[in-house]
């Protein structure tokens, strides 16, 4: 297990940087907050390329923050910056063999990840001639991941590395990256705007905020928390869940997820039977019920109970959390936030630990966010 | 006098010129491109002092150039002790007063088109090298140089054709001493003054078709970098 212990504080421009965390975990830790909050400064600082603030960065035992012991090239990390850079004098192969020429040691290592790897799961054979000025973008992308990873690196900073990708490919990359950390146990500390990527492949998550750390947590946690809507404004509410696949119907393109016992069915086929699936729910398109209804407005009926009930100032609203009924088990660990007007809330006569039913329709499930896991 | 002396002489000059030129380029690699560099990437305060002082010889007359070069470099002074003691001559009327000259001259020539060339390239492409495991040396070795090929060219070109095509700078330091400070300019001048046409249109002609070979060389190398002087 790597750790790694960080303090940046100090004025950088108009930013001032506040920032400490210890990183414990060898998954994918998400950097999450609005644009100036000082995420691309926090890798930058990693990287060492921060003069002038306060630092620590204590990476397994070792104190890396003297710049001048420990400049950006002796680094143990891999850092893909905001706007990817290939060397426009070398063809897409002498990029790659950049990088291994100034790590030798570390890739003639057993343990290191190959280039052949790295070129049969990124797709790069066709690209490995060409020059790096007539590359798309997401062609791009993957050389520069790549290269990045050829460093060996002992962790993986990745500065929005997905922005100008289309969807499609994204989807496959995020698969990527989720195995890649998997099977080699490097960390990423990943930075993203995009409430898909942290569904999918966010393990931890940091909110910052004005270059200071609002809150961190696991993502299913922190996602279903309002201090993440308050943060942006930008993303509804929403909770993530965790199924398995019992179904694919190919023909109707729909799948039936078995969740803790209780099923809930998704349009499209997000993975194979008995592949556990993660599922974002928004707390609007949840319906309510204290009692089952007789007659079926959707097929997605779930049971669960209530655990908190927050009735929000100067608003129409109400946040409720409900804990999924484990049918397997009676462990309730699943969270759904729903979001309902304290108007229907005080009319169904709501309270904690009351039963109610969830209807769902699942149109209104989001396509991106499901991915076998 | 015979014609061959004139001819010799007129060599003498080319040989001169050429000379100048080569060993001024020389040292504007030496201490043009580390300026470029820092202008283009270090400084951020001191920038506008040190681009204004870059870019002076640009707008002042050659002659105020010169004056001070004669003044601050006078045998009494500091800089005029180092100077003999590093050249074995003093400043005024030696060939490395010409030099020393031609650098300053030139030196906005070389520094301009270089920096704007590194500031294209940008702090992104030097953070990527250095964050890949590439040292500073490496980087600038096996990155920036060259992705900044044309700038080095264009640098180097335009320095030397300016550097060849200088007057009032040499004349005022140099005094124009046949042998050792006479470069071609200042014989065209001389050959003018004494009504010898035929040769000074050999001369200047030469002149005239080397820089146009020069430029042209360079703008067909160089056909989508603007060559931007200020």
């Amino acid at each position: 297990m790597s750790n790694l212990s960080v303090l940046f504080k100090g004025k950088i421009g108009n930013l001032f940087l506040n920032f400490e965390h210890y990183f414990k975990n060898n998954g994918i830790t998400i950097l999450y907050g609005p644009n100036g909050s000082g995420k691309s400064t926090i890798i930058s600082a990693l990287g060492g390329f921060i003069n002038g603030i306060e630092t620590r960065i204590i990476f397994n035992g070792n104190e890396l923050h003297d710049i001048d012991k420990y400049p950006p090239n002796k680094r143990p990390f891999g850092i893909m910056f905001q706007n990817p850079i290939l060397f426009e004098h070398l063809s897409i192969e002498e990029n790659l063999d950049f990088v291994i020429k100034r790590n030798q040691i570390k890739n003639q290592n057993k343990s290191s990840i190959s280039k052949e790897y790295l070129i049969k799961h990124l797709e790069l054979n066709s690209l490995l001639k060409r020059s790096p000025e007539n590359l798309s973008g997401g062609e791009k992308l993957r050389v520069v991941l790549a290269r990045t990873i050829l460093k060996q690196p002992k962790y993986l900073l990745l500065d929005e590395p997905m922005s100008d990708l289309d969807i499609k490919y994204k989807a496959k990359l995020l698969v990527f990256l989720k195995n890649f950390n998997k099977k080699f146990k490097i960390p990423i500390l990943y930075i993203t705007h995009s409430i898909e990527e942290i569904s999918q492949i966010g393990d931890q998550i940091i909110l910052v905020k004005d270059g200071k750390k609002i809150a961190s947590g696991a993502v299913s946690d922190i996602l279903n928390t309002n201090s993440f809507g308050d943060l942006t404004g930008k993303f509804e509410l929403s909770s993530v869940l965790d199924g398995i696949v019992l179904s694919n119907d190919h023909n109707l393109h729909i799948t039936t997820l078995d969740l803790d016992g209780q099923k809930l069915i998704v349009p499209g086929l997000p993975g194979n039977f008995n592949d556990v699936v993660r599922v974002r729910i928004r707390s609007r398109d949840i319906l309510l019920s204290s009692s089952r209804l007789e007659t079926k407005i959707t097929e997605n009926e779930l049971e669960g109970l209530i655990s908190t009930i927050e009735i929000e100032n100067n608003s129409a609203f109400s946040e409720l959390v409900i804990l999924l009924k484990n049918l397997k088990n009676n462990k309730n660990i699943q969270k759904l936030r729903a979001r309902i007007t304290t108007y229907n809330l005080k009319k169904m006569k709501l309270s904690k630990n009351d039963t109610v039913f969830i209807y769902i329709s699942s149109v209104s499930i989001d396509r991106q966010a499901y991915q076998s896991i | 006098m015979d014609i061959y002396h004139h001819l010799s002489s007129d060599f003498t000059s080319i040989l001169i010129t050429l000379k100048l030129a080569i060993i001024t380029c020389f040292f504007l690699a030496l201490i043009g491109t580390p300026l470029a560099y820092f202008l283009a990437f270090k400084s951020r305060k001191t920038k506008p002092f040190i681009e204004t002082i870059v870019t002076l010889p640009l707008v002042l007359p050659p002659t105020v150039i010169g004056f001070y070069l004669i003044i601050f470099f006078n045998p009494e002074t500091v800089f005029g002790k180092i100077f003999i003691l590093l050249t074995g001559e003093q400043l005024i009327f030696s060939f490395y007063g010409l030099v020393l000259a031609s650098i300053i001259y030139s030196m906005p020539f070389w520094v301009q088109p270089l920096q704007a060339s590194f500031e294209k390239i940008g702090r992104d492409t030097i953070r990527t090298s250095l964050s890949l495991g590439a040292g500073s040396l490496g980087t600038f070795l096996h990155v920036i140089m060259p992705l900044c090929k044309k700038g080095f060219l264009t640098s180097f070109i335009i320095s030397f054709a300016h550097t060849l095509g200088e007057f009032g700078i040499v004349l005022m330091v140099g005094g124009g001493i046949h042998g050792k400070t006479k470069v071609i300019a200042i014989s065209i001048y001389d050959h003018v003054e004494q009504l010898s046409f035929g040769k000074a249109h050999i001369l200047a002609g030469g002149m005239l078709i080397l820089s146009f070979i020069i430029l042209l060389t360079l703008f067909y190398f160089n056909k989508r970098t603007v060559v931007r002087i200020k």
